[in-house]
């Protein structure tokens, strides 16, 4: 079953890449015999037939995925996306002290332990990738102090 | 032979300077690490700090010997969370839990990584000689291919992994075709045309090739560990005192010998990697050892050298595609092949004339980071193994900053930190779905070489399409292709036929 829906689903994409291919891409001059548009076709054919293959003949077994680990993955999710937004604007010491602090709770750690290892990896990972190895994280919030 | 041998000299000049010797031994120490780490394979490992390793601003030559060491070490690490957890770090290490893990719940776990250490420096020894002998040929032979015979090439390329890599053929092949998508989206370089780009300047310059291998590989990672954390915990099993002695290595001299030999060839076939080449190894010695055999699986350890000597020594294999023709021979040379693309350097037959530092420098850093893995291992395996009691809610979190640090100092763009989580979800429900992640990656690698030649091809005989079929090197190349997808098909019906 989650085969059909995952081959139903790449099918779309396929037949919405293969519609662009057909008819979205032109060259306005061209001097080769083969044009921008010719290998997406390719790629738009042979992926739609692989989706109907799949389609007909299945074989995964039932997709399993029990709900506290759909729901821990979830919120692993909320989280990873919080971080991406706290990211720049926060900085990467407040993002990632956050994050770090969210996600090990999610999976087990006290609240105590959680909390410092945020604040730890926050600091630690800024002084190892800003400061030794030079990298360009944001200061964001901290900018006044970094 | 001479060229090889001023080749090598050329490469250890390269190697032994002091900083690539330090970042050699630096990767080979990361990378034991991070394959130790449980459940994070070579190429995740490669993956994560491919990014870092491009933003530190190395020369090309000493970046890629830092990353060719960190691939090399997780292959070694790997072992561990394989023999003392049972948790293999990816698919070219379950083979090393068969036999593993018995031998460490028998209480000889020291006995089993030591003498899978030795395996893995004889396998990776072996094919890094090997490599510095035939490289050079396959390179001066395809220096003469045609773009016709590169289309062929490539058709070849995905033939075997269609053929030999995962369980269905055609799922492999539709994630060969969805890299294949990926790497056509942006601006057609021969006509200026925007293709696939909805109009977003994001898209423009195609999907950035390090935010595809984070999230593919890096963030699907993590979101597997979540999932598996929640199923339940992992027991890790005490190393003891015991250790591997000269008649254990003495006994499976032979067993080295073969597998090295034969996983170095698999490496070399397109796509295909240390999976088959472990698994085929470990077919082989079980059907020659014949009725003493009986105990493989329960603690042999030929049945542990040999896909240990294997999986190492197809690392190496798959390296020679890569440096010679430009197409990886799995899914982690995919990443270092694009980590050259990264540096405006393409491989190609080409390299070992116009960039031999880079070709032999690599080559010779890997001759030093086998002698040092083989000595940081031996005594500092304890080391390592505590690593696997690092409880996994500090572990995971630590993927994602990692992740995040590599794709904003070099993308620098906040836009990218959300693809890399979308791409994470796809990568963790492709796994779910037994697609393997290796076709997606090559197709993302090879897509920009396969059109541009096949263009080129059309281009030379003014459309017309027999052209793919005029040389030899392209009709062997295509009688190769079939061969490969007959074959074991061939071989599994009468198999069938015979049990």
């Amino acid at each position: 079953m989650a085969d059909r829906i995952f081959a139903s689903l790449a099918l779309l994409v396929a037949l919405g890449y293969g519609w662009i291919a057909f008819t979205g891409i032109k060259a306005p001059f061209q001097y080769d015999p083969l044009g921008p548009e010719s290998w997406p076709r390719i790629l738009a054919l042979a992926a739609t037939l692989c989706c109907f293959y799949i389609l007909f003949r299945p074989d995964t077994e039932p997709f399993e995925l029990q709900g506290s680990a759909g729901f821990k993955v979830a919120v692993m999710l909320v989280a990873l996306v919080g971080y991406a937004a706290l990211f720049e604007p926060a900085g990467f010491v407040i993002a990632t002290a956050l994050f770090c602090a969210a996600a090990s709770l999610l999976l087990g750690a006290n609240i105590l332990k959680a909390l410092l290892f945020g604040v730890a990896t926050g600091i630690i990972g800024y002084l190892i990738g800003a400061k030794l190895l030079a990298l360009n994280l944001p200061a964001g919030l901290l900018k006044f102090m970094l | 032979m001479d060229a090889v041998l001023t080749g090598l000299g050329q490469g250890f000049a390269v190697a032994f300077q002091p900083l690539n010797l330090l970042l050699v031994l630096g990767g080979c120490f990361f990378g034991t690490l991070i394959g130790a780490l449980p459940g994070i394979g070579p190429i995740n490992g490669v993956a994560i700090l491919l990014p870092i390793a491009y933003s530190l601003g190395f020369p090309p030559e000493t970046a890629l010997i830092l990353l060719a060491g960190i691939y090399y070490g997780a292959e070694y690490g790997g072992r561990i969370s394989s023999i003392l957890l049972n948790v293999p770090g990816d698919a070219g290490a379950v083979m090393t839990t068969l036999d593993g893990n018995p031998l460490a719940r028998r209480g000889e776990a020291g006995r089993a990584l030591s003498l899978s250490a030795v395996a893995s420096f004889v396998g990776g020894t072996i094919a890094v000689v090997l490599m510095s002998m035939f490289a050079p040929i396959l390179a001066g032979f395809a220096v003469k291919f045609s773009p016709a015979d590169y289309v062929a090439l490539m058709v070849f390329a995905f033939a075997s992994l269609a053929s030999l890599v995962g369980k269905n053929p055609v799922k492999t092949l539709l994630g060969a075709l969805m890299g294949l998508m990926i790497a056509s989206i942006g601006v057609d370089a021969n006509t200026g045309v925007m293709r696939f780009t909805f109009g977003s300047p994001d898209l423009m310059a195609g999907i950035d090739f390090l935010v595809i291998v984070i999230g593919l590989f890096g963030m699907a990672e993590l979101l597997h560990l979540v999932e598996a954390q929640a199923r339940g915990t992992l027991q890790v099993l005490e190393i003891g005192k015991s250790f591997v002695s000269w008649k254990d290595i003495l006994t499976v001299k032979w067993v080295m010998l073969r597998s090295s030999l034969i996983g170095f060839m698999i490496g070399i076939l397109p796509g295909t990697g240390a999976s088959v080449a472990s698994a085929v190894t470990y077919g082989t010695e079980k059907r020659l050892a014949g009725d003493s055999g009986e105990n493989f699986g329960k603690g042999d350890i030929r049945g542990l050298a040999a896909p240990e000597a294997a999986n190492n020594a197809s690392a190496g294999g798959a390296m020679v595609p890569m440096l010679t023709l430009g197409i990886p021979g799995s899914g982690t040379t995919a990443i270092l092949l694009g980590a050259l693309l990264l540096f405006n350097i393409t491989p190609g037959p080409l390299m070992f004339q116009q960039k031999p530092e880079i070709a032999w420098g690599l080559i010779a850093s890997m001759y030093i980071g086998n002698l040092a893995l083989l000595i940081i291992n031996l005594p500092l395996v304890g080391l390592f193994a505590r690593l696997l009691t690092i409880p996994q809610q500090y572990l995971t979190p630590l993927i994602a900053v990692l992740a995040f640090i590599g794709v904003f100092s070099v993308v620098g763009n906040p836009f990218d930190l959300y693809m890399i989580i979308g791409l994470g979800v796809f990568g963790w429900l492709l796994r779910k779905l037994d697609f393997s992640l290796a076709p997606v990656i090559l197709g993302v690698v090879l897509g920009g070489l396969f059109e541009d030649n096949l263009r080129r091809a059309l281009s030379i005989s003014g459309g017309d399409w027999s052209i793919l079929l005029k040389s030899g090197n392209s009709m062997v190349l295509y009688l190769l292709a079939i061969a490969v997808v007959v074959v074991p098909i061939w071989l599994g019906r009468r198999r069938g036929k015979k049990s």
